[in-house]
């Protein structure tokens, strides 16, 4: 699993998006962004302590990165529900909350020419952020605020890049 | 017959024979022969710039809603430059130009669905 890891950048997808080679499953990491996004480019708030990545997905089928991009969402929830008992509600089809209050969103970007160029998956997970900042309090929340203690950031990365493997494999074949 | 042809300040000694059907032209050391049927001859290999003469246009690759425009008529446009934002089957879609040139005309607009293979740009 190549990881290119940033302490700071403008946004993970942005990064990825700007990679010279970009390679399957390359994923762009970040401990924080200034200026991450979700859909229709609303900010998503990205302090230190949240999973920030976007991922290099293969050359797919447009159904089939549409099928993938619902079903990273339901990859991410069940991570959240199997490994720390929490009951994730998944707003489709890139959201994903606790007690309603956001805790994941998820945003692929393609490019494209006469056809697809390039695809990218950002996934923006808050997991060890400790608080949020006062506007979003009843908006947003992380797992370490749900579960009050702190969890492994590469952990969850590997289980959701290999839960996306295996979901892509499974719907193009 | 013996003539020079002068090109570009090089001359060039010519000369044109005739008998029967058969004309003979001699240009420098070469010599070429032209029949009734056979009248067409290379004389020389000349390379042209390539140069693509097809219509240039960006069609939308998928049916969606353009949510964003970033250019717009008169603008000289490189490629690989991002042209159109599309939100279609729930993701985001940057639409490059395959084409440099400048834009003649803009279809598309923000807000406006779009089917796939219809016309957002024209580039001259």
């Amino acid at each position: 699993m190549k990881i290119i890891e940033y302490k700071t950048v403008s946004s993970t997808q942005t990064a990825a998006k700007k990679l010279k080679s970009p390679r399957p499953w390359t994923i762009v990491l970040a401990q924080e962004q200034k200026s991450g996004y979700g859909r229709k480019k609303t900010g998503w708030f990205s302090p230190r302590g949240g999973l920030y990545f976007s991922v290099i997905l293969p050359k797919s089928q447009i159904e089939d990165l549409q099928t993938l991009t619902i079903l990273a969402a339901f990859v991410v929830a069940q991570i959240i529900k199997e490994d720390f008992g929490l009951e994730p509600f998944i707003k489709l089809p890139n959201d994903i909350y606790i007690n309603q209050k956001k805790v994941a969103g998820i945003l692929t970007e393609n490019i494209f020419g006469k056809e697809i160029k390039l695809s990218v998956m950002g996934i923006g997970l808050n997991t060890n952020i400790e608080k949020v900042s006062k506007n979003l309090e009843k908006k947003a929340t992380s797992l370490r605020i749900e579960l009050g203690k702190r969890i492994d950031d590469k952990k969850i990365l590997r289980q959701i890049i290999d839960g996306l493997k295996k979901q892509l494999k499974t719907i193009s074949r | 017959m013996k003539f020079k042809i002068k090109i570009k300040d090089k001359e060039y000694q010519t000369e044109i024979s005739e008998k029967d059907d058969l004309v003979k032209i001699r240009v420098g050391g070469k010599e070429f022969d032209f029949t009734k049927d056979k009248q067409e001859v290379i004389v020389a290999k000349t390379s042209f710039s390539r140069r693509d003469f097809s219509k240039k246009e960006i069609k939308a690759p998928i049916s969606g809603t353009i949510s964003g425009v970033f250019i717009k008529e008169g603008d000289f446009i490189k490629r690989g430059q991002k042209v159109f934002l599309l939100e279609a089957m729930k993701m985001e879609n940057e639409i490059i130009s395959e084409f440099e040139g400048k834009i003649e005309k803009v279809s598309g607009q923000k807000g406006q669905k779009v089917k796939e293979g219809d016309v957002l740009v024209e580039l001259k």
